[in-house]
């Protein structure tokens, strides 16, 4: 009956379609996907975070696995660390050797070198006495000496030769029972009797061990952050530390102690194993294999040949991944950018429309806080949340959002005071419309360009508090990244390693101008009368 | 007052008064003041007749109509609607009575919520009355649509429009969304805030005329303020005259512009233009003299003192009552009082202003 009589009084338009009802969330949606340049940056944004939510499962390298050898290596789509730090030797090698006049070149190429070391641009010299070398000992009119030759050689091997190798899984197979168990799921209890059995160690001895080490680690906190203490307050207030520790305290710490211990004994033993192999030439990487230590104990392991790697956007000063740290590094910067905003918006929003609906003695109150947060230098109090609660990345959201709401309260209570007396809230109230109703449902959504407008804005802005946090060691810290903190590690080396600065930057400003886009087609697409109209 | 009737008043205002109170400082708030906007009115709406208010600007409608509606919290007086006092009565049953009384308001680009549908607007109030669980039985969401749909072809509007915003249609076509959306609970009185002073004077007319067929389809009540006086002698049945947050005349809309009887009325209808050009000619125009005066000081004399053409001493000093000229035609003016009072001088009226002071605190 229903139905019949919705199709019979269906609302048609002027081209006899059927007008289905519509809300403003609705329509919303769909003049964003009209904006093509907002939907692209839309796609961006959660490209973006994609890559950044799931880096852990991503095909790249550890961001934090430091390899020296691979130091300041340049970004390449085809060469490997191994050729790289060739060629970085060989540059190395003919610079040397043209200083020592070895290697010859014309009187204006000399002149031309010389300048080039005048005005800092190490890179043009060593790509041209590279090229000029390589030149050279193709014709046969340059010859290494033999020290530079033996140099080579060494590198040669070692670039064949050296590998990483990483332990996955320990098992340890029960003599009694023939159980076969993974190391990293038994308890601190069942390890203990394992490592006695590797280390033939009795198990008393192993415990005091442990709890030695345990004091050690407890002692040496202690002391890094109360100095100058006498040695009776130390111990008493280890006392008090091992107490609150307590027996699971020590556990945990003992299990990933001799797990650890456990670990780089199978890496030895695997390694010099591996290393005869290789001698042999009976192995080709990479190895992914199960090797038995002695009867009982056996493990996963993986060897990878330590200098085969490619690195797209090359390496940093310690040799980690740029490829790797510029995705683990928008985990970071991603989360503080929007979830910073996010919360700030959301915590500005409430208090501005409260005060501004409100007004009298919330809307005093509530504004005198604003204004007292706003004459405290914002930085100095995140520094002090930072101090007080600890360095880590959580409290590094919370100090942030603390302070950053106070201009969005105030720009919202304007909004809303202005609105609060129009006629559709008189309206609305006439209606018995509740508060929350009046401000959710008829003030924000008015002010809403307003306040995306400002969060967009936001967004960068958070980023670079970020680094500029990180860049005075309050923000993240080494191993871990953010765009912030790649950028601000590269500026040392800018001409002499570009790409570390480039990169970075470059990632970063995609995604701002992505979120730029995003915002400003949200802004269209929530106000109604803007001039993309359907 | 003295209005006979048989029928039972739909609306009962007595003695309502809304001042604002003028405060300065921030945290302690002082009061220094009050702007007395509405300052004692009292009249009655019975079932299906149009009660217009008419005057100046400032004079203090919208105020009643607002007080009245609940939307500023009267200082003191009575509302009853529906056997409830709506001044006293609690949040809950102050809505619910409230749902049969239902506003128009004066600008229809600003009174529509520039971010909603058609479809929201209308549907707004049944979905506040829904989501209170005060609605007679709880309505689904395609019962609305077909309400909402139901509404918007009753007022005139193509139901195909109901995705649009307000900023798409013209001023009488919004102002025809807020009518739909005031029909949307099925009310029984329409206070309406000069819906049409915004209006082109063709589409004034259109309205004015639905207003009016509406009102014979669903039996409404209309309490109508408007400043045109052209306005409210089409549409009113009974017809108040306010001035300066008074009522001083109060009379069947015919007779009020056959005869006028207070000053004031006689002026503000002098002031009237007739479309007839030999006539407008002719016309007599009483101009008052002086501004109205500002509504923030307690007044112990007739409102309208200052600037009467008519004014006796007697009149400074005593506050009017309304006077009954027939039964249905009352008037706050000394002049129609049963005992001649314009031979009195002013020290006279005085001494007896000052002795009915005097007993009054005593009583006290």
């Amino acid at each position: 009956m229903v139905a019949i009589s919705k199709k019979k009084e269906a609302p048609l338009n002027e081209f006899n379609q059927i007008v289905a009802g519509n809300s403003l969330t609705k329509d919303a949606w769909r003049r964003l996907k009209k904006n093509r340049m907002a939907v692209l940056g839309m796609i961006i944004v959660i490209l973006y975070s994609l890559l950044a939510a799931f880096a852990m499962f991503l095909p790249i390298h550890p961001y934090d696995e430091i390899i020296l050898d691979h130091q300041h290596l340049r970004p390449t789509l085809n060469k490997s660390a191994g050729d790289l730090m060739m060629e970085t030797k060989l540059e190395d090698l003919y610079f040397k050797a043209w200083r020592s006049g070895s290697l010859v070149v014309t009187e204006a190429q000399s002149e031309q070198i010389k300048k080039w070391i005048k005005d800092n641009e190490t890179n043009k010299v060593w790509n041209f006495c590279y090229t000029e070398g390589e030149r050279q000992k193709a014709a046969g009119t340059f010859t290494f000496s033999d020290a530079d030759t033996r140099t080579i050689e060494r590198l040669q091997k070692s670039i064949d030769s050296d590998f990483l190798i990483s332990v996955e899984k320990i098992f340890w197979k029960d003599m009694e029972t023939g159980k076969i168990q993974n190391l990293a799921k038994m308890s601190y209890e069942e390890i203990l009797p394992v490592y006695a059995a590797i280390t033939k160690l009795d198990i008393p001895t192993i415990e005091a061990q442990v709890l030695q080490e345990k004091r050690a680690q407890v002692m040496n906190s202690i002391k890094e952050t109360n100095p100058g203490l006498s040695e009776e307050e130390y111990q008493s207030s280890l006392d008090i530390e091992m107490m609150s520790i307590g027996e699971k305290g020590i556990a945990a710490t003992g299990k990933t102690n001799l797990l650890g211990k456990i670990k780089t004994t199978i890496t030895r033993s695997s390694e010099r194993t591996l290393k005869q192999e290789i001698k042999e030439g009976t192995v080709s990487f990479p190895i992914d294999k199960k090797v038995t230590i002695s009867e009982n104990l056996s493990a996963e392991i993986e060897a990878t040949k330590k200098h085969s790697r490619h690195y797209l956007l090359g390496t940093d000063y310690s040799g980690r991944d740029m490829l790797s740290r510029i995705i683990y590094g928008g985990q970071v910067s991603i989360m503080i950018g929007l979830i910073g905003t996010l919360t700030s918006v959301f915590i500005g929003i409430i208090v501005g429309a409260l005060a501004g609906y409100l007004g009298g003695k919330v809307d005093f109150f509530l504004m005198r806080l604003v204004d007292i947060m706003y004459g405290l230098p914002y930085m100095l109090l995140v520094i002090i949340f930072m101090a007080i609660f600890g360095r880590n990345i959580m409290n590094l959201f919370v100090a942030l959002a603390m302070v950053s709401w106070l201009t969005i309260a105030r720009m919202v209570r304007g909004q809303i005071m202005s609105l609060k007396n129009s006629e559709f809230v008189e309206a609305a109230r006439s209606m018995g419309a509740s508060t929350g109703r009046i401000i959710f449902r008829h003030m924000v959504p008015n002010s809403l360009s307003v306040i995306i407008v400002y969060s967009t804005l936001r967004v960068p802005a958070f980023i670079m508090q970020e680094s500029f946090l990180s860049f005075l060691g309050l923000g993240v810290q080494a191993p871990y990244a953010s765009w912030g903190s790649l950028v601000g590690d590269a500026v040392n080396g800018m001409t002499l390693y570009p790409w570390k600065l480039i990169f970075p930057a470059i990632a970063m400003t995609i995604f701002l101008f992505a979120m730029n886009f995003f915002g400003d087609g949200l802004r269209d697409a929530f106000d109604p009368q803007s001039k993309n109209q359907l | 007052m003295a209005t006979t009737s048989t029928k039972k008043p739909l609306l009962e205002v007595r003695d309502l008064k809304q001042h604002f109170p003028i405060k300065t400082g921030n945290l302690f708030n002082r009061k220094v003041g009050a702007i007395r906007a509405v300052d004692g009115i009292s009249f009655d709406v019975y079932p299906g007749e149009t009660l217009g208010i008419v005057g100046e600007s400032g004079c203090g409608k919208s105020t009643t109509v607002r007080s009245i509606a609940q939307l500023h919290k009267p200082t003191s007086g009575s509302v009853i609607f529906n056997g409830i006092d709506m001044v006293k009565a609690d949040t809950r049953t102050m809505l619910k009575a409230r749902q049969d009384m239902q506003l128009i308001f004066q600008d229809p680009y600003a009174s529509l919520d520039p971010r909603m549908t058609v479809r929201s607007i209308i549907a707004e109030p049944m979905v506040i009355y829904n989501n209170r669980k005060l609605l007679p039985e709880s309505m689904t969401s395609h019962e609305m649509e077909v309400r909402v749909e139901d509404l918007m072809e009753r007022v005139g509007l193509n139901k195909a429009f109901k995705n649009r915003y307000p900023h798409e249609f013209s001023g009488g076509q919004r102002q025809r969304i807020g009518i739909a959306r005031a029909l949307a609970l099925n009310p029984k009185i329409i206070l309406a805030d000069e819906p049409v002073s915004a209006l082109d004077v063709s589409i004034q007319a259109q309205i004015l005329n639905l207003l009016t067929d509406l009102q014979k389809e669903f039996g409404l009540t209309y309490l109508f303020i408007a400043h045109d006086l052209a306005v409210i002698q089409h549409i009113s049945t009974r017809i108040a005259v306010m001035y300066l947050g008074k009522i001083v005349e109060v009379s069947d809309s015919a007779q009020l512009y056959d005869s006028p009887k207070h000053p004031y009325t006689v002026a503000l209808l002098s002031a009237a233009p007739i479309p007839d050009p030999k006539v407008e000619r002719e016309r007599k125009r009483i101009i008052l003299t002086g501004d109205v005066p500002s509504p923030d000081k307690e007044r112990d004399g007739c409102y309208f003192y200052d600037r009467c053409p008519k004014r006796m001493p007697w009149c400074s000093c005593h506050i009017p009552p309304m006077f009954d000229i027939t039964d249905k035609h009352e008037v706050a003016c000394w002049l129609y009082s049963k005992e001649d009072v314009s031979k009195i001088s002013m020290e006279d009226a005085q001494a007896d202003a000052a002795k009915i002071k005097a007993e009054a605190i005593n009583k006290q």
